[in-house]
């Protein structure tokens, strides 16, 4: 069944429907949901809040966009929210960079199960905006009119976070990027 | 006059430099490999989040829904819903079932007025008995909470009567619990007259408190 299907089955009230929607993209969206608040928690009731915010607007999306894109486009701004409402309470990541620079690089092509802590960690310490646009960019592999449509942010600005970003990750990594 | 136009596309924050960027092929392959090693989340937590969406959804006032998305009626039929959580003192006297209204400061006083009196009903033993008035035709009710592990096949409850009336025997100790419904195995539901607790990952659910032995 397609994702159009399963919208239009869900809008003519079947919760199920959009269970099978959930299932299809609950992973993708763990997956950059955690890269982006760098805690398994937060990731988790981050995609609580994006699907439950999908499910209560879906009456309003356009079956010309991806849904994929149309979910995302959700997403970026509930992590933007939970970033900012974290902010306000603490700070999670300490500043630790000599534990950063001693953190071994681990090879191309993990394991699967296993993240990369380092990078997580480096990841968590670099502007939430920059963040967003490397992993919208590196990870989602989207192109930049993508990234803008679904970020409201130019693509000037875009492209500008994407190389802040990787510059501050790169010294963030230090060595263990050579 | 192309290099006006250049500049003026290129907006105020990017360098004129920006073109001799290269993407780090070492930094988005690092990005991609934890991208894709990270621990896929287990089905449970799937399952969760798609139990809690629609729980809270179906706590959601129906215009937020914009027509396209009204509850059926059974929604409705879940809201006038009736749950007595009986009050077993059992062998001792000092041990005492005190709903979690009563317990807790802040906690939600009852939603709605009974449209009819409730019924209290008490058992023997080492145990709580929910009730449960559903009027209308589910097929199948189940006692979910802590204390099951929020399985669903777990506590089955027991139709008493045929206008409704479930119920279920659940040996607890001493402590507090939260519990819901769910009916005909999907939809979950929470006594709209008994005291809620704040979302805790399984969606809305309610509360009881059971006092051990003072």
């Amino acid at each position: 069944m397609t994702d159009a299907e399963l919208v239009v089955r869900t809008r003519a009230g079947d919760p199920d429907a959009f269970g099978i929607l959930v299932s299809r993209y609950y992973d993708a969206c763990w997956r950059f949901a955690y890269h982006m608040t760098g805690e398994r928690a937060d990731a988790e009731d981050v995609l609580q809040d994006a699907f439950l915010r999908a499910y209560l607007a879906i009456g309003r999306y356009d079956e010309r966009d991806q849904f994929r894109g149309w979910l995302f486009r959700i997403l970026t701004n509930q992590c933007r929210n939970a970033l900012t409402s974290r902010g306000r309470r603490t700070r999670r990541f300490v500043q630790d960079e000599i534990a950063l620079e001693s953190a071994p690089a681990p090879p191309l092509g993990l394991a699967t199960g296993v993240e990369d802590a380092a990078l997580v960690r480096a990841l968590s310490q670099l502007d939430p905006l920059q963040r967003e646009a490397l992993l919208l960019k590196y990870a989602e592999g989207l192109e930049y009119g993508e990234m803008s449509a679904m970020t409201g942010a130019g693509e000037s600005a875009l492209k500008m976070r994407v190389k802040r970003g990787s510059e501050r990750l790169r010294t963030l990594l230090g060595r263990s990027l050579e | 006059m192309n290099s006006d136009r250049e500049s003026a596309r290129r907006g105020p924050d990017e360098p004129n430099d920006f073109a001799e960027f290269l993407d780090d092929a070492a930094l988005v392959a690092r990005i991609r490999a934890s991208y894709a090693g990270a621990p896929s989340p287990e089905a449970a937590q799937v399952a969760r989040c798609t139990t809690a969406v629609l729980a809270e959804a179906l706590h959601t006032p129906t215009h937020r829904f914009g027509g396209a998305l009204r509850p059926r009626w059974w929604w409705g039929a879940a809201a006038a819903a009736l749950l007595v959580v009986s009050v077993m003192r059992p062998w001792q006297p000092e041990v005492a079932v005190q709903r979690a209204d009563q317990a807790f400061v802040g906690a939600a006083p009852a939603a709605a007025p009974l449209a009819a009196p409730v019924g209290a009903t008490t058992a023997s033993g080492d145990a709580v008995r929910f009730d449960l008035m559903l009027p209308n035709a589910a097929q199948e009710v189940a006692l979910v909470g802590d204390f099951n592990g929020w399985d669903e096949h777990a506590t089955p409850m027991v139709r008493r009567r045929d206008d409704g009336a479930w119920s279920a025997k659940v040996p607890l100790s001493p402590g507090r619990h939260v519990y819901a419904f769910v009916i005909d195995g999907r939809r979950w539901l929470v006594d709209p007259l008994a005291p809620q607790v704040p979302d805790g990952g399984y969606g809305p659910a309610n509360a009881v408190i059971v006092d051990g032995p003072r």
